[in-house]
């Protein structure tokens, strides 16, 4: 959303004569927008052999004079993007033409992407390194949360999970450097297992966008994917390192690259550790997280034409979940409730990490091939290993804190053949067949009847897009089928408990299609309507008995049918003269047979006391809203930017709302932006204000308590760059939450037993090398 | 070139679809349910002597399943008996004694007994490590004609809280293990 920049170098070069060894050569240079030719002034271009650089002058160039030939870093800079390193051999003059594409210049959408990797027709929101940088110390969810009509469901402060359209969980594909992270994903607690920080881009696809990609998502795609390895034969890295006032958490991140001649390779590493966090009145006791991440990526070049790709990552967190949220009965929830603070609560601060827990790890290994038949098509194979396992620790009697509660390893395996064809006349086809296999079990050492069944799943998928390009349309279609075979094995929950097995077969389908329309660079316009299934999930089929955490039993239904949804998308983006841009984004989902926990009017008398029951069913159903972005660049320094966001959703045949939907929301952001200031390079000072309304369609007996009344957040945020011979440092500080305002989210179950976090000062530190 | 790389796709193939686990799922191990509780049972005793009565609810299937059976009984007016508690995990064959379990945690455990309707007098007679009650045993004072009284286990209270030690859950707090209510007739 803001500063989002991409900075993406297109390099030109022509010899124009040769004296070399003289060391008189010279470089002449030209910065222009890719989209609009139009030169870009004050870009910093900096050479750091020879420890000096330029700035762009108003028509975009620069000139460096007395370079002798030989091996150069090029470190280009803009007001928003992120700095880029650029390495070339020198021999003679050269003349270049360094194409920048930076989107905070009031441009925020589409084509950001080298390939069609998806489509364009549909609607696409980035968040970049710079952005990252300004945000290191967030997981995934909370990152995302700032894309307009990208919100996060939470459990405390260490467990958010993204929630595009309203859509989330088993409905919501994440792909991690293109493969579809495969591990618990349908409980509301369980947050996606990837470090941000080993990625450099993250994207959300906010149409039906799975097309191209395996699991049975109704909607929205976020991929978030690593850079490939820069073309550069020195070792580079970059160090960051955070700070957060609220939790005392401190993080390092560490990456190394080199493209060598024979083989590259890049590695990355995070460390991350917090303590309790704090509301404005008291420490949210047992709230800590420490984290650490490791990946690692062999890019090799056999031939000219194929090329060979393995890429390693791990994901460990050990979260800590607020004591005062783990509740025995509905008497306690009411007691919790009424409570001025959380029980349990600490007045001292503390890094320890007491049960409840979450001990998470993930391993992910990819290896791919790519092989170019012509200069139009390529074939690409992939295959994917998954190991998820995850431990949820209780408070239990007896000494049995060190048992889990919840153990559940799974793994899964996956295997892609791809195939792109572009023909002449703009047409673009891409085709694949894949295969994937899913192993789910609970390790049997908790003591405890399972939560959801053993299982084993074995999926097969085709699909087909097909674009074409057409004077200023771009029009798109593709399908895909898939068929799943799933086989359970669970325990009754009567006694004596007895095996029981069960069969699932399934046959999903999803078709997308889209057009844009460029009529100029003023105005264009993106439709998509997409068509998905997604079938039910094992808990929605199986869960039987008391889900703890939410003070409810929760029934499954073996009847469950497929959802099928029908999603529209329709945006249009207008912008004027480099001053005004905005973007309006329409979308409305339909949603037939959607399952959701439904309550029911019985309360069941248990040991703990009675509890209400929640059955899975199923209703037709629909999401609907819009997200509004614009930006005004007041002058060359001031830009303000204002996004809004609206959903809705309910039952079609009674209008009562859907629960878990996301508040609306208003955030904007005013920025000033100095390419140079004294020494520093690409000053930048932001406002930040967020408000978000109330949850206002939830009635009573929807709930176990209101939703909590809306509220208003100040943010400030500062940034500069200073460039020390070779090295460059980034700096960021931050303030969150500036007022210590007391408020509670909607989508944070934390919400039922405390307050959101109070002020938070945050310093970031990013070295490039 | 083709031709080789022709081979790797095989490979990856049957890589990918070979099946080393069989084509089910792994068979679940029942687990050993040990820190469920299947049973609650009072036991009253007369101070005068007679027969015990006893107070119980019994879910034997655990959360799902079955509703849970409760019984009662029927006190004499203006006793006084000895009460002690006893929770069970019937699942288990013999039986299993959480009573022990939570007299060795006595200090993270307490046992509440609210009189809901009617006028009972309960009092406890035990304690903790630490001086306070854990509510295992108890005397009882019959002094109405009937009414209801709920019995609450309370994981990690605090026990320093005003009037928890007095038998008042209200600042209590932890978490609830129990909750039951028996019917208590008198005549």
């Amino acid at each position: 959303m803001l500063g989002r920049g991409l900075i993406f170098i297109l390099l030109f070069f022509m010899i124009i004569s040769s004296h070399a060894q003289t060391c008189e050569l010279t470089i002449l240079g030209k910065v222009v927008d890719q989209h609009n030719q139009k030169p870009i002034e004050f870009a910093s271009v900096y050479v750091k052999e020879l420890v000096k650089g330029t700035i762009s002058d108003s028509l975009g160039n620069f000139k460096i004079k007395g370079l002798c030939a030989g091996d150069y870093h090029l470190v280009v800079s803009h007001i928003g993007c992120e700095t880029q390193n650029v390495y070339f051999h020198l021999a003679a003059d050269t003349v270049w033409t360094i194409y920048v594409e930076h989107s905070s210049q009031l441009l925020n959408e589409v084509t950001v992407q080298e390939h069609v990797q998806e489509s364009q027709s549909q609607e696409v929101e980035v968040i970049g390194s710079k952005e990252m940088n300004q945000q290191l110390s967030k997981s995934l969810g909370q990152t995302l949360e700032s894309i307009s009509g990208v919100s996060a469901i939470k459990n405390g402060n260490g467990v958010a999970k993204p929630v595009v359209h309203g859509l989330y969980g088993n409905r919501l594909t994440i792909l991690n450097n293109g493969i579809a992270q495969s591990g618990q994903q349908w409980g509301i607690d369980h947050a996606p297992e990837i470090d941000p920080l080993l990625a450099n881009k993250i994207t959300v696809v906010k149409g039906v966008g799975a097309i191209e990609f395996m699991g049975n998502s109704l909607g929205s795609v976020i991929l978030v994917e690593p850079k490939k390895i820069e073309k550069d034969p020195h070792l580079h890295g970059k160090a960051r390192y955070f700070f957060n006032s609220n939790g005392l958490g401190n993080g390092i991140n560490v990456e190394l690259q080199q493209h060598h001649k024979w083989l590259a390779w890049k590695v990355n590493g995070t460390l991350k550790k917090s303590g309790d966090a704090h509301t404005p009145d008291y420490f949210l006791t047992n709230t800590g997280i420490e984290e650490y991440n490791f990946s690692a990526e062999l890019e090799k070049q056999i031939t000219t034409k194929w090329s060979a790709d393995v890429y390693y990552s791990s994901f460990n967190t050990q979260i800590g979940i607020l004591r005062g949220s783990h509740v025995g009965n509905l008497t306690d929830l009411q007691a919790a409730f009424e409570s001025e603070e959380p029980f349990f609560t600490q007045s001292d601060f503390s890094y320890d990490i007491n049960n409840p827990r979450q001990e998470v790890n993930h391993h992910l290994l990819k290896v791919s091939s790519k092989y170019l038949l012509s200069e139009q098509a390529w074939v690409e194979v992939v295959y994917a290993k998954q190991i998820n396992n995850r431990k949820e620790f209780d408070i239990r009697r007896g000494g049995r804190d060190d048992k889990p509660a919840l153990s559940l390893e799974q793994e899964s395996d996956f295997f892609e053949t791809k195939f792109h064809y572009y023909f002449k006349n703009e047409w673009h086809l891409k085709t694949g067949i894949q295969l994937n296999r899913v192993n789910n079990v609970n390790v049997p050492e908790t003591g405890i009847l399972p939560l959801i069944p053993n299982y084993l799943t074995e999926e097969r998928g085709t699909f087909l897009i097909i674009a074409k390009s057409y004077h200023k349309l771009n029009l798109e279609f593709g399908a895909r089928v898939e068929e799943e075979a799933r086989k359970v094995a669970s325990i009754s929950n009567t006694v004596p408990r007895e095996l029981l097995f069960f069969d699932n077969n399934y046959l999903n389908y999803t078709a997308s299609a889209g057009i844009q329309y460029a009529r100029n660079e003023h105005f264009s316009m993106n439709y998509n309507v997409g068509l998905a299934t997604r079938n039910p999930e094992v808990n929605e089929l199986y869960s039987n008995g008391l889900h703890q955490g939410v003070s409810g039993i929760e029934e499954g239904d073996v009847n469950l049918n497929s959802e099928k949804a029908i999603k529209n998308t329709l945006s249009f983006a207008a912008k004027t003269k480099d001053k005004f841009f905005a973007e309006v984004l329409l979308y409305h989902q339909y949603i037939q047979d959607y399952i959701y926990l439904q309550a029911q009017d019985d309360f069941r008398l248990t040991i703990r006391g009675a509890f209400p029951v929640f059955k899975y069913e199923q209703t037709d159903a629909q999401i609907y809203g819009l997200d509004f972005v614009t930006k005004y660049q007041i002058n060359e320094k001031w830009l303000t930017e204002l996004n809004y966001s609206f959903i809705r959703g309910n039952e079609i045949e009674n209008g009562i709302s859907l629960i878990n939907l996301p508040s609306n929301s208003i955030v904007s952001a005013t920025s000033l932006q100095l390419p140079q200031f004294k020494s520093l390079k690409n000053v930048e000072l932001q406002m930040l204000h967020r408000y978000v309304f109330e949850q206002r369609n939830i009635t009573e007996n929807q709930d176990f308590v209101a939703p909590p009344k809306g509220y208003y957040l100040l943010g400030f945020r500062a940034s500069a760059e200073r460039q020390f011979k070779s090295i460059r440092v980034e700096g960021h500080l931050g303030v969150e939450n500036t007022l210590n305002a007391t408020y509670r989210d909607y989508l944070n179950r934390q919400r039922y037993f405390a307050d959101e976090l109070g002020r938070n000062f945050t310093v970031g530190l990013v070295v490039k090398f | 070139m083709k031709s080789k790389l022709l081979y790797v796709f095989i490979a990856m193939a049957l890589f990918a679809c070979k099946d080393d686990e069989g084509d089910k799922p792994v068979t679940p191990e029942i687990p050993n349910e040990e820190e469920v509780i299947t049973t609650v049972r009072y036991t009253l005793t007369p101070s005068t002597g007679g027969t015990a009565k006893v107070f119980q609810f019994q879910d034997l299937d655990g959360d799902g399943g079955n509703a849970p059976i409760i019984s009662g009984d029927t006190l004499d007016l203006n006793v006084t008996y000895t009460g002690s508690i006893e929770f069970l995990n019937e699942l288990e064959s013999p039986a299993d004694d959480i009573t022990e379990e939570v007299l060795a945690e006595g200090d993270e455990h307490q046992v509440f007994y609210q009189v809901t309707s009617g006028d009972f007098v309960i009092t406890y007679t035990d304690q903790d490590s630490n001086g306070n009650p854990i509510g295992l045993t108890t005397t009882f004072e019959s002094k109405t004609m009937g009414g209801n009284l709920k019995v609450v286990l309370r994981h990690e209270p605090v026990k320093g809280a005003v009037g928890v030690s007095g038998g008042d859950i209200t600042n209590a707090g932890g978490e609830t293990d129990i909750e039951v209510v028996f019917p208590v007739n008198v005549r």
